[in-house]
């Protein structure tokens, strides 16, 4: 799998909520500029609050941005933009009224994938998570961490070249997020998606990034960016390498100041400022 | 609590529900047939059995209980086809919520039966003053929780169907539809008892046909054996509608 | 905002009873806005009105009483709560209207019978929310009473009562549309004196604007009640957060 040319160019952007002068007025994003590659997996991490969700969510096209642009190719992105962008949400977003294989074809009816793909494309995403004997059950009978590889089969299903993941662990516990995170690495071996990864989890970033984009505390900006140097896929005992080891440590430098910033600022100004 | 002793309560609070209930109906009998309640007052429950037997075998029954289920069911289309459309279209817009729904609760809060006597000089002791007052008051439980059902739909579905390409009719039909199902049909569930209880209540005070109105004319002739009987057939039917009801809605529910 | 929709409102129904509609059907809020002293110098109209007020007061005292004490009867134990409550709700589930006319056989065209047929309806809802209120206490508190040597009345006073109160609130307002809904059907059924006598007569008088003055003052002494007692309530469960 190699990496290629420009896939998603971030320019200088910008992002606030409301206005100055206003209750909730509060500046997430600032000047942030990143070029990402296609094939990358790219992992953005930072103190809460630093916008990274933010930006993940311009990216994509859910938000528009206060100033600055993003490019996707040719596009410059002003909405949502499903033939070539896939999300997989933090939150849990699977239709709870559906049975997981009908999740997984209802995304590619939104899609406008034709009829006749459907069921091919969604038994062959489900496989590759390894949910295929539960393609009929619901998603209140699975477990978190079967629900998130549903969402990522029903994100696979749409074959689009850039896929963008808002913490999809994050709400699972460490030993599910381990496995998961081998998973993955595993699955975008093969296939040859721009991945852009929001997490928190410093272990996870080094383990699943070919590149890490740290950011500074509220408002954000990406700071500095780490190259991981790894093939894919990542082997489990990559976590417990020198090289790992002192990736980490390297990535943890950069951080734990912005990380201090973001909690002293917090602790002044009250949670929601 | 143990598996036995919770055996032993529920067999025990069993007992005591029947046994109170039978004590009652004893306490009727004992007191119609031997300690002299006034028969007027207080029907023997032996005769109230055999008049119901008479009742529902002649089929006397029949054009009072059609006059009541046709104002009903008029009454509840009327009330569904309306709350359901300005319920979707209210809780399209914020607005439009901030302003009619604490409108509609504060309406909602009294009892709108005062105004049976309005649409009676509207419409006559006919069935349409029944109908008006019974598609008047259940409208308010459907249209109120269909705003609340459309309106708390999690915000992240509608997220992730605008991120894989929904269409507006999209969204309608595979998201916020099934979304708010479940409240809507709570609501629709909550104004049909309601619609039958304001036509059983319109027709025992002003009408000239009805389930309501028989009762209510057996009452002013004294003949309390034979009201007896209509008021526990009454209840019945309103049990029955509302067990079917009921039971559709979580059949309803159920995927 | 709403002020706007609700003169909206009144502005159309003026419009409509001006233009529209034969005025033997409805009539303007002007016109029965300024026709409300006539219609309290009616005679036995503040009488009625009155009578049906303390009808109201009386009928929702008594509900509050018996609600109270039959909940806390059946809700403090566990065998008495399951023998009975299904039996309370089987009961707060039928249709009482059928049996209004049997209330006035019994008890009569007068005051009895409106008070008694309000409090039939208003004490389920108290009751089934006492019943709840001591329900819902979490086993803890019990059992830290307990620890530090509480009695059974103590417990009772100082920990379920009061946990209780919000709950207790909360079914009055519920008990008082019951209350309230009972003594209007009872009052609206008797059409041979109060209330009912006079919806009566100005409906077959072809009256629109002495009924929809009528009807206008009961339902303001509606909302009034209302929003009295959500004062009340908000005033006792300001320690709940529910």
């Amino acid at each position: 799998m190699t990496i290629g040319d420009v896939a998603i160019r971030i320019k200088d952007v910008s992002h606030q909520f409301g206005e100055p002068g206003d209750a909730q007025f509060v500046r997430v994003l600032q000047h942030a500029s990143l070029d990402i590659l296609r094939g990358e997996l790219v992992c953005l991490i930072g103190p809460s609050g630093c916008g990274k969700s933010t930006l993940l969510n311009v990216i994509g096209g859910l938000i528009r941005p206060s100033s600055g642009t993003v490019e996707v190719g040719a596009n410059l992105i002003h909405g949502p933009l499903p033939r070539e962008i896939a999300f997989v949400f933090q939150e849990n977003a699977l239709f709870p009224w559906c049975t997981i294989i009908d999740n997984v074809r209802l995304g590619m009816v939104f899609q406008g994938v034709s009829k006749d793909q459907h069921e091919d494309r969604a038994r062959t995403s489900l496989e590759a998570v390894g949910l295929s004997e539960f393609m009929r059950y619901y998603p209140e009978q699975l477990s978190g961490g079967m629900r998130q590889r549903a969402a990522l089969a029903r994100a696979l299903s749409l074959e689009t070249n850039i896929l963008l993941m808002d913490e999809p662990f994050g709400a699972l516990d460490e030993q599910t997020r381990m496995i998961l995170g081998e998973d993955l690495s595993v699955l975008l071996a093969r296939t040859a998606k721009t991945i852009v990864f929001v997490t928190h989890s410093l272990g996870e970033a080094v383990f699943l990034a070919d590149r890490v984009a740290i950011f500074s505390a509220r408002p954000g900006t990406i700071k500095a960016t780490i190259k991981i140097d790894e093939p894919h896929p990542r082997k489990p005992g990559f976590v417990t390498t020198e090289k790992f080891a002192q990736l980490r440590n390297q990535l943890y430098g950069l951080l734990h100041d912005e990380i201090r910033k973001g909690v002293e600022f917090t602790a002044v100004m009250g949670p929601d400022s | 609590m143990n598996g036995q002793q919770e055996q032993q309560e529920r067999w025990l609070s069993r007992c005591l529900q029947i046994g109170f209930v039978l004590v009652l109906l004893l306490l009727w009998y004992l007191g119609t047939t031997y300690w002299g309640i006034s028969g007027i007052l207080l029907p023997n429950p032996v005769m109230v059995l055999h008049d119901l037997k008479e009742v529902l075998g002649s089929g006397e029954f029949l054009p009072d209980l059609e006059v009541t289920l046709f104002e009903v069911a008029v009454a509840f289309a009327l009330s569904c086809v309306s709350g359901l459309a300005l319920g979707y279209l209210i809780s399209r817009s914020p607005y439009l919520i901030a302003v009619f729904e604490p409108l509609l609760s504060s309406v909602y809060s009294i009892p709108i039966i005062l105004f049976l006597p309005l649409f009676v000089l509207f419409f006559g002791l006919g069935p349409w003053s029944k109908i008006a007052l019974g598609a008047t008051i259940s409208f308010f439980p459907i249209v109120l929780n269909t705003i609340a059902g459309f309106r708390y739909v999690d915000r992240i579905f509608i997220t992730a169907a605008r991120s894989m390409g929904a269409s507006n009719a999209q969204m309608f039909r595979y998201v916020l539809l099934p979304a708010a199902l479940p409240v809507v049909l709570t609501g629709l569930r909550i104004g049909f008892t309601i619609a039958l209880l304001a036509v059983l209540g319109s027709e025992t005070i002003a009408s000239f046909a009805g389930l309501g109105h028989r009762i209510a004319q057996l009452a002013d002739a004294m003949e309390t054996v034979r009201m007896f009987a209509y008021i526990t057939f009454a209840v019945a039917i309103a049990a029955g509608l509302n067990a079917l009801v009921s039971s559709l809605e979580r059949q309803a529910k159920r995927r | 905002m709403r002020l706007t929709v609700i003169a909206g409102l009144l502005a159309f129904w003026e419009a409509a009873a001006r233009w529209w509609v034969d005025p033997q059907f409805l009539s303007p809020p002007s016109r029965v806005f300024l026709s409300l002293p006539s219609l309290f110098d009616t005679q036995g109209v503040p009488a009625a009105l009155g009578i049906a007020f303390c009808e109201f007061a009386v009928g929702f005292a008594i509900s509050a009483a018996i609600g109270l004490a039959v909940g806390l009867a059946i809700g403090l134990s566990r065998l008495s709560r399951r023998s009975f409550m299904p039996i309370i709700l089987l009961l707060y589930a039928t249709p009482q209207i059928t049996v209004l006319p049997l209330f006035i056989l019994y008890f009569g065209i007068g005051p009895a019978s409106k008070i008694a047929f309000g409090v039939s309806h208003g004490i389920f809802p108290i009751i089934v929310t006492v019943v709840a209120g001591v329900q819902n206490i979490r086993p803890i508190l019990i059992v830290a009473a307990r620890s530090m040597g509480a009695k059974r009345w103590q417990i009772f006073r100082w920990v379920i009562f009061p946990h209780m109160i919000p709950s207790f609130f909360a079914g009055l307002r519920l008990g008082m549309a019951g209350v309230l809904l009972g003594v209007l059907l009872a009052e609206l059924y008797v059409s041979t004196a109060g209330i009912g006598y006079f919806t009566q007569m100005f409906t077959e008088s072809f009256d629109p604007t002495k009924l929809l003055g009528l009807i206008s003052v009961l339902a303001l002494m509606a909302i009034a009640f209302n929003v009295a007692l959500r004062r009340a309530e908000i005033h006792f469960a300001r320690w709940r957060q529910n």
